[in-house]
């Protein structure tokens, strides 16, 4: 049944070209969507790694002051770390958890090149914002005055450049420096939220000479209100005068990321959806005039022995055959994606992609030809075939 | 072969109710060639759609090859069609979009068949009625007598036991005519029971048997 329901297609193609077109257009499109739904999904599986509640993002910017940033920076962060309303607080370079802003360099070991996001931080970054440790150790401050500037990498860092090998102690090159060490290894983090890859990170233990790091995070006890945010900023303002402080609160931070990453794929989604309501409606189209049209066949084909479920899986299945049609012209274009790595993603992404495109095209024809179809069934022989 | 007893067939609709049949009685014995004729309008195709199951009528009782078909739902009455009977039309009705050997093939698509042995039998039903040389033709390709001998094939293709032929001359000449009628001869003289309606009355009185309706009813 089916070679004969591909014949009748087939030797019909051209008045379902617009459909078919439809149908190439919406699996390429949803084919997209899906891609970044599994991509997105897939990273929102993994941990993020690190703690977002309760902690408080301070951005200092000097404007046009320059006498000694660093001595500066280093007594306003004495006196976050020392309110009793603050846990725990440690510095950072600008591209801290959730901002917009990104730092990453290149770097090699032995024959291995990759590219990692740097950020330069403290002693108490991973106490502050709860890092998972797996390997080694945080850097302390007798790491200090060691030769090489000691780093900590994250399981990426970790498996793009040393595999299964222990990296603790080991010294690597990076573009931007002659050589770092390494002290430890902390399992994810995903620096701009769930929904983005656990990308390797290196975490350099910073000089606190240049006054680069001018963000401070600072994890606050619970119950700690807006009286002593604004206590804060204004003695921290009165600390340094001609400054400006800014507090925001990670878990904001955190869903401005968010939106920054679904946004795109929701407007995806809105032109997939409208796309496969063009294809919803030309199906209707094209099985309403089948069936006025071919009435005559219809009812041939019940005087030939086809029974009411025959026919409607006729219908149905005919407009299966289109919607293959649409698709393995689409597919040709699709599996270029994981044959030939584009964008860097895991080939399992763009196959799952593939397959969830596959599934909701069927499904979207099987529900709109299922009703026009079996109307088709319903139609009485005698009546179809009468004639004066 | 086919047993009809006190078939009645009303056609309502909301203005008109119409007795297309009235109290028919009628035994067909296997082997037969039944002609059937009457004006046009006075229920002829109604009578032999009723022997071919493809409408039910309003009272009376159907019997095919001895099965009461009064309680068979679609599945079993389309089963029937299938199996026992073959359909031939004053207008072919033939699927335009199919080659004449899909066309021929189509009432085996309906019963449990391999492509081969479809392919098989469809090319022997076409030598039968000498069109093996016109196999991937399309319909609109064809003569409207070269039409009706796909329209046979696809009717005896499955080797039925009855074939119902509703004008199978009505659109040809009479040469064309005449030829599709010794088809249908030769048909019956290799054993299948057919029943057809027909104007001619030269084609009728070379049938066994002739039928003629008036307004409904059986005159003789
Ligand atoms: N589906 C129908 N609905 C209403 N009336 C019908 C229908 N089919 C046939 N008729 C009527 O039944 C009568 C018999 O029709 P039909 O059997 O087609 O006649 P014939 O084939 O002898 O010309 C006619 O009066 C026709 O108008
Ligand atoms: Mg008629």
């Amino acid at each position: 049944m089916i070679r004969h329901l591909i014949k009748l297609i087939w030797n019909k193609k051209r008045s379902h070209t617009l459909l078919i077109v439809e149908i190439l257009a919406s699996f390429l499109v949803l084919f997209g969507v899906m891609s970044l739904v599994t991509y997105n999904m897939g990273n929102y599986l993994k941990p993020i790694g690190f703690e977002y509640e309760k902690i408080w993002t301070i951005n200092f910017s000097s404007n046009q002051d320059t006498t000694d940033v660093a001595g500066k920076m280093n007594l306003l962060y004495r006196k976050v770390a020392g309110y009793n309303e603050v846990e725990s607080a440690t510095r950072m370079s600008g591209n801290s958890p959730f901002s917009f802003s990104n730092s990453n360099t290149g770097i090699s070991y032995k024959k291995t090149h990759t590219m990692s996001d740097i950020y330069n931080t403290d002693e108490h970054f991973a106490k502050t914002l709860g890092l998972n440790l797996i390997q080694g150790k945080w850097y302390g401050r007798e790491d200090r005055v060691a030769k090489n500037t000691p780093v900590v990498i994250n399981r990426a860092t970790r498996d793009a450049l040393f595999g299964t090998e222990n990296p603790v102690g080991k010294v690597f090159d990076s573009e931007n420096e002659d050589k770092w060490r390494i002290v430890g290894v902390v399992d994810y983090f995903k620096g701009k939220g769930e929904y983005t890859a656990d990308k390797p990170a290196i975490f350099v233990l910073m000089d606190g000479k240049s006054g680069w790091e001018k963000t401070i995070l600072a994890k606050v006890k619970p119950g700690t209100d807006a009286n002593f945010e604004a206590k804060m900023i204004r003695e921290l303002g009165a600390m340094a005068k001609d400054w400006t402080v800014e507090v925001t609160y990670m878990s904001d931070q955190r869903v401005n990321q968010h939106n920054f990453s679904l946004v795109p794929m929701i407007i995806f989604l809105i032109i997939s959806v409208f796309l496969l309501i063009n294809v919803a409606m030309g199906l209707f189209g094209i099985l309403n005039l089948n069936i006025a049209r071919r009435r005559e066949e219809i009812g041939v084909r019940r005087a030939l022995g086809a029974t009411e479920g025959s026919i409607k899986s006729q219908f149905v299945g005919e407009m299966w055959v289109i919607a293959a049609f649409g698709i393995f012209i689409g597919l040709l274009f699709a599996v270029q994606f994981p044959i030939m790595s584009i964008f860097d993603l895991d080939p399992v992404i763009y196959i799952i992609a593939i397959l969830l495109s596959v599934f909701i095209i069927f499904l979207i024809v099987t529900l709109c030809s299922y009703y026009p179809s079996r109307q088709a069934a319903k139609i009485q022989p005698a009546m179809a075939l009468h004639e004066e | 072969m086919i047993k009809l007893t006190n078939i009645e067939k009303v056609y309502r609709t909301s203005t008109i109710e119409t007795l297309a049949l009235n109290n028919i009685n009628i035994d067909i014995k296997k082997g037969d060639f039944v002609s059937i004729m009457g004006p046009s309008g006075c229920g002829k195709s109604t009578l032999l759609n009723v022997m071919g199951l493809l409408d039910e009528p309003s009272s009376g009782s159907v019997e095919i090859g001895g099965q009461q078909v009064g309680k068979y739902r679609d599945k079993e009455l389309a089963h029937l069609r299938n199996q026992k009977i073959g359909f031939i039309f004053q207008s072919f009705h033939l699927i335009n979009d199919l080659s004449v050997i899909d066309n021929v093939e189509i009432p085996l698509l309906y019963r449990p068949s391999t492509n081969k042995s479809r392919r098989d039998a469809a090319r022997e039903a076409l030598e039968k009625v000498g069109l093996s040389n016109r196999m991937k033709h399309f319909p609109t390709q064809l003569s409207g007598g070269q039409k009706q001998r796909v329209a046979i094939a696809r009717a005896i293709v499955g080797n039925p036991e009855i074939i119902l032929a509703d004008e199978p001359t009505g659109n040809l000449d009479s040469a064309m005519g005449n030829e599709i009628l010794n088809i249908l001869l030769q048909l019956n003289a290799e054993g299948s029971t057919i029943i057809m309606v027909t104007h001619d009355e030269s084609m009728a009185k070379k049938t066994h048997r002739l039928i003629r309706l008036f307004d409904g009813s059986q005159v003789s």
